[in-house]
């Protein structure tokens, strides 16, 4: 039978006006039924039901339940704060867990204000006085229910934003998936929870809830402690993990601590290594070798000018240790693994090895390039320089330079200082042989040794990069080399290197050496004085920066500001609030190049972080500044807030790239790249794209860069644009009215392309989603090229190598195959490029007048005899190289036809849908999804990632291991050039077991 | 039956014959005793179960309401008329089109509340509640003679008005047709107060339809009509 209804609530309000209490209650009863339905009729009679509300006369209950009507009745007019105090008075009628859409809007407000009350009260450090027990009361409530109905991530999620640590905690042990809650929590405290402070509270507690856990995660605990900066839990974990009996528990261990290096923080993981007890039974003098060295002054002294020796020094000593204790012994073993892995060593050194086995850089583009470039450019010579310094970095592969020694002995001056440090980018992670290797260019003794300051300057910022953040062993010499010198250009070199290979170090005596060269006033060494001082101090929010800014306003030169608002920007980086103050008084300056620094230290300050109110300034800055140094900066800086959600940047910087002012566009270009780079994002492609053809002639520069940034390895496959941006770069090398600029850029951009033989990617994150110190430092001082193109070697330091790298107990490369679950022509290499044959020769006839014919024969004439005089040079390049100087006459015709992956592709069958890698493997960050293990494997992952450094458990542990990565490099290294000395044979005869062969020096003919 | 329903309807009864009596007091206590009782029922508005004794329950709640209303009236008490109105509606528009045959005062209390809108000048209100009733309503005399009035009313014929005072369908009405009597003689006075810049007494008088000169001078002094006194 259909329920009959009322049509009003009338009858329900009239009896409200009745004398009898009981008849009110019954009309309020039926009311709160009916509310819903009749709010509009209601709300006319809301003053008379407020007035019972008031009626000190009637009983509590009946207050409530007026309360409640009024309540929702305001809820429906829309009007949410009357509503929720009238709710607060309605006591437990409120019913949290009711499903109605009443209670969901009054509830989310209702934490709302608690949340920002909470706020509120923190931040002003007054106690929570003012907040309403009843709301708190409700909050409580809710938080009880969601706990109760198994609702953990939110109750976490309220909790986190009530600041209700107490919540929390009772929330995830209560949770049935501990593990699970627990890194849900960590995620979550990490994207959501803005203020630096409260989120370390969080951590803590985190921490603490881990530690309870009869099976702690401690891969997620040692990220915690590392973000807290605790070396002690860290160490004192590992410690634990080194003494097990289980090798398992060993293996973990060392997977902490390659999770742990993959952060770059190397202030950090010098603590933790210092902070692992040595065997007991260990003599004093075993200690001292292998302990990490506090001062490099001593371990320089024990390794006389050798390079580091780690490994044989601690080898040595194991063999005493085995005789005394067994249980001693094997600790000890594990330990020095561990410390190798803690210094980052043993990773630089599987990466090296990585990089250079599988090295598939293209010389033929570099090639292209060069031909192209006209020899008086200076720019472009050096863009070339830096392209091929780039596109080899980190795979010690240098054959282009020794090929090519005339053509690059016209670097003269800087450019023969940039020629000279790109060698460090090249050998990038090479720590046993850079010194070696720079040898010839290095300063010699007394100052009076005969090589030019610029190639000495070049190869002590050369060593900087080969040791980028671990630069232990390399610190003195830079030191010595620093104060024995007064040429500027040295001066400048040394400062950078010392600042790369001490970065985040915070070391007095380092910092009052650069400090002494700062003092010197000279415009040149100063710059790189105030930029080392940022990198020597990374992160610290020392005092030492308001020494830096006082002397920003004393000095005359510009680029020594420059140099030191950079400084002053880098030693904020990371602390976010902490950094207000500083920020705050350099966006206020009078000087725009300190205003400029300003801009940078936001963004490294709230890094990652997506900061709102960061954002906002910044947008404010890039606005309204008056100078337009500053509003480039201000844009570019959004590209470091965001990085850690690119899908957002094109959306901010979209408007601001559609600008008047070139340099907001330049800013808005780089911001993409910086913070999409690597993430081949659709959006950030066409944003870019426009940009690439501006008008003006740096606008493209940036753009050509920021697209080579975002499309870091991907192929065709992945994107159709990557390939019309491949031959668009080549189109603007190959023409000749082409503004010097965006020539410059689309150089550049052709190596970032390529960067580290197409094995590399710029990666501002780590697997753990926590920042990558060096990477984002490397990016910001790159960004710097702007005014100093030797600082464009920096973004070296943001490559991170795609490699899945799994290894055994021995922390050796077990042979080992694994699934990609996906078409290999996905993610394959770009194919190599090839020249043109078939398609130049059915173009249509044109005509030609004599004249040019004859000047085209003449050319012709040239250009043949050009690369004959290559082939003999490059005789061994591959035959498609030499290819290139036959075809010369017709491609130069016709440059537009020149193609990359012109060749079609003869495919058997239909491609298969997976593919079978083997240990080492290239994954690429997008492939990363599918990477599955085989189950029938003999190794087993201790932690399930699909990239990175990877612990293997061996099942069968009895039979040989097959190992593979041994090939040395030295074999394939071609021959080098005429100019080669034969100095090099004591170097390379004392190569430790499987590292590469430094390849010959070579010098410049000048 | 049930007990609790045999108790209202003894009640009931009491009440009906206190209402014979003209016992007004003991029928308002009555009057709210019941009504407490009736709140005990869930069959009744706004609820309307459907419970075993539902149309005897309904039917007996409305009755009750329908003599509350008359009450009123008989008290003069114009809120309690509308608190008590509204209250019997439910039974009558919503009620009657399922299981409650329809009453046969319905009409009779729906016209006294269309007069005592018109009595307090709630010319809206009126008309809102006209538009709800259906055509066989309005052909009801009860209704018709208040539309009639109204219409009366609007044009400004008031003595068609006063005159309607003779033909009421039901003597309940009497009470509502005085009241319109003072309510037309305040129109008529708001009026010439606008109208004329003086007035004699008898002139007055009759405009105003007051037999004598001494009911004249009463109302005027109670109402202290400045152009009046003046002319005086």
């Amino acid at each position: 039978m259909a329920a009959t209804m009322v049509s009003s609530a009338g009858a329900l309000l009239a009896m409200l006006n009745e004398s009898h209490p009981q008849l009110k209650q019954h009309a309020l009863y039926n009311l709160n039924k009916f509310v819903d339905q009749f709010w509009p009729e209601i709300s006319t009679s809301v003053p008379l039901i407020e007035s019972l509300y008031e009626d000190e006369e009637f009983d509590r209950h009946q207050r409530q339940l007026a309360a409640l009507v009024v309540s929702k009745v305001f809820c429906y007019l829309g009007d949410l704060n009357d509503s929720l105090s009238y709710a607060l008075g309605a006591g437990s009628l409120f019913d949290v867990s009711e499903d109605s859409d009443y209670v969901h809007s009054l509830l989310a407000k209702a934490i709302d204000e608690y949340a920002s009350l909470k706020a509120k009260a923190t931040e002003s450090n007054a106690e929570a006085a003012n907040v309403d027990p009843r709301l708190e009361a409700i909050v409580e409530r809710m938080l009880d229910k969601c706990i109760m109905d198994g609702k953990h991530q939110q109750a976490m999620g309220i909790a986190i934003e009530c600041r209700r640590l107490d919540k929390l905690e009772e929330a995830i042990t209560r949770s049935d998936n501990v593990h699970g809650t627990l890194s849900y929590c960590i995620n979550v405290s990490h994207a959501f929870v803005s203020r630096r402070e409260y989120r370390c509270e969080v951590l803590h507690l985190l921490v603490n809830v881990y530690q309870k856990l009869p099976y702690p995660d401690y891969l997620s605990i040692c990220q915690c402690l590392m973000f807290l900066d605790e070396p002690e839990g860290v160490a004192s974990i590992l410690e634990k993990l080194l003494r097990s009996e289980n090798k398992d528990d060993v293996l973990l261990a060392f997977q902490i601590a390659f999770d742990l290096v993959e952060n770059e923080h190397q202030a950090f993981l010098l603590n933790v290594r210092d902070r692992l007890s040595v065997p007991k039974s260990q003599s004093s003098e075993m200690v001292q070798p292998k302990s990490s060295d506090p001062d490099p002054a001593q371990n320089n002294s024990s390794t006389a000018s050798e390079d580091v020796q780690m490994t044989e020094g601690t080898s040595a000593s194991i063999a005493i240790v085995q005789e005394t204790d067994p249980n001693d012994a094997i600790y000890a073993e594990r330990l020095t693994k561990i410390k190798g892995i803690l210094s980052g060593e043993t990773s630089i050194q599987l990466t090296l090895q990585f990089l250079y086995s599988h090295n598939k850089s293209d010389l033929l583009i570099l090639k292209t390039i060069k031909q192209s470039v006209e020899m008086r450019n200076s720019v472009c010579h050096s863009a070339t320089i830096y392209a091929n310094a780039i596109m080899h970095a980190g795979t010690t592969v240098d054959t282009f330079l020794r090929d090519n020694l005339d053509w690059l002995s016209r670097a003269t001056n800087w450019a023969k200082f940039s020629a000279t440090a790109g060698l460090g980018v090249i050998h990038r992670g090479h720590l046993q042989q850079g010194r070696s290797l720079m040898r010839p260019y290095l300063p010699q003794g007394g100052s009076g040794g005969g090589g030019s300051p610029y190639s000495e300057g070049g190869a002590l910022y050369a060593l900087g990069l080969i040791h980028a953040n671990h630069g232990k062993g390399i610190k003195q010499f830079l030191r010595d080399s620093l104060r024995s010198t007064n040429v500027e250009v040295i001066q400048h070199g040394a400062c950078l290197g010392l600042g790369l290979a001490a970065l985040g170090t915070a070391d007095e005596d380092i910092y009052d050496d650069i400090k002494s060269a700062l003092y010197t006033d000279s415009a040149v060494a100063g710059e790189a004085a105030g930029i080392s001082m940022g990198l020597l101090m990374v992160g610290s929010a020392s005092e030492k920066a308001s020494e830096m800014l006082t002397y920003a306003h004393e000095t005359q030169h510009e680029k020594i500001i420059r140099g030191l608002a950079l400084g002053i920007a880098l030693t904020v980086y990371g602390r976010e609030e902490e950094a207000d103050t500083l920020i705050e008084q350099m966006t206020r300056d009078q000087d725009p190049i300190l205003r400029y620094g300003g801009m940078y230290a936001l963004a490294l300050a709230y890094r990652g972080t997506a900061n709102n109110k960061a954002i906002r300034q910044l947008l404010h800055f890039a606005v309204s500044d008056v100078s337009d140094d500053v509003r480039r900066t201000a844009v570019l800086a959004l590209g470091f807030v965001l990085y850690s959600e690119p899908e957002q940047t094109p959306r901010i910087v979209s408007l601001l790239s559609e600008s008047y002012n070139p340099h907001v566009r330049y800013g808005a270009a780089l911001a993409v790249g910086i913070s999409c780079a690597g993430t081949g994002l659709s959006e950030a492609i066409s944003l870019l794209e426009p940009l690439t053809s501006d008008v003006v002639d740096f606008v493209r520069q940036g753009a050509l860069i920021a697209m080579a940034m975002v499309m870091v390895q991907m192929n065709e496959a992945g994107d159709s644009r990557v390939g019309t941006f491949r031959r668009q770069l080549e189109k603007i090398i190959l023409d000749k009215h082409e503004d010097t600029m965006s020539k410059m850029g689309a150089i550049l951009a052709s190596g970032i392309l390529d960067a580290g033989g197409r094995n590399v990617t710029i990666r501002l994150l780590s697997k753990t989603k926590h920042d990558k110190v060096t990477a984002v430092v490397g990016l910001a001082v790159f960004s710097q090229f702007w005014y100093w193109y030797p600082l464009i070697y920096f973004i070296s330091l943001s490559f991170s190598p795609t490699a899945f790298i799994g290894l055994n107990y021995d922390l050796k490369v077990p042979k080992f195959e694994f699934l990609s679950n996906a078409k290999p022509s996905l993610f394959e290499y770009p194919k190599p490029t090839t020249v043109p044959t078939t398609t130049s020769a059915v173009k249509l006839p044109t005509a030609v007048l004599s004249t040019s014919a004859k000047a085209k024969a003449r050319a012709k004439k040239e250009a043949e005899q050009k690369a004959n005089a290559e082939k003999a040079a490059g005789a061994e390049s591959s035959s498609a190289a030499t290819n290139t100087g036959k075809e010369k006459s017709s491609s130069e015709k016709d440059a537009d036809s020149v193609q990359v992956d012109s060749q079609p592709e003869k495919k058997a069958g239909p491609e298969p849908s997976f593919e079978i890698l083997t240990n080492p493997a290239r994954v690429v960050p997008a492939q990363e999804k599918f990477i599955k293990f085989m189950e029938d494997s003999r190794y087993a992952p201790v932690k399930f990632v699909p990239s990175g450094f990877v612990l293997l458990r061996d099942l069968q542990p009895t039979e040989p291991e097959v190992l593979s990565l041994t090939d040395a490099p030295s074999s394939t290294v071609s021959p080098a050039g005429g100019s080669a000395t034969g100095q090099q044979g004591s170097a390379s005869a004392m190569a430790v077991d499987e590292e590469p062969q430094p390849p010959q020096p070579f010098e410049y003919t000048s | 039956m049930d007990p609790k329903l045999a108790e209202v309807s003894q009640l009931f009864e009491r009440f009906k014959a206190a209402c014979a009596r003209e016992d007004v007091d003991t029928c308002c206590n009555v009057l709210s005793k019941l009504k407490v009782l009736l709140t005990g029922f869930s069959s009744l508005p706004p609820l309307f179960e459907d419970t075993p004794n539902a149309i005897h329950e309904l039917t007996l709640a409305r009755d009750i309401y329908e003599h509350a209303v008359l009450l009123s009236v008989k008290i003069g008490d114009q809120d309690a008329f509308e608190r008590d109105f509204f209250q019997l509606k439910p039974y009558y528009t919503d009620a009657s089109s399922s299981r409650l045959p329809p009453s046969s005062q319905e009409y009779m209390i729906l016209g006294l509340n269309l007069l005592r809108l018109l009595v307090q000048n709630r010319i809206a209100e009126f008309h809102t509640e006209l538009e709800l009733l259906s055509s066989t309503a309005l052909e009801n005399p009860c209704i018709k003679h208040a539309v009639e009035l109204e219409q009366s009313f609007m044009e400004g014929a008031y003595n068609r008005v006063l005159s309607a005072k003779q033909t009421v369908p039901c003597k309940t009405y009497d009470y509502f047709m005085d009241l319109l009597a003072k309510t037309v003689r305040d129109e008529i006075a708001g009026c010439s107060e606008k109208a004329y810049g003086y007035l004699s007494v008898s002139d007055a008088r009759q405009m105003l339809l007051f037999s004598s000169d001494n009911e004249l001078l009463q109302y005027i002094k109670e109402l202290l009509l400045p152009v009046l006194y003046e002319s005086l």
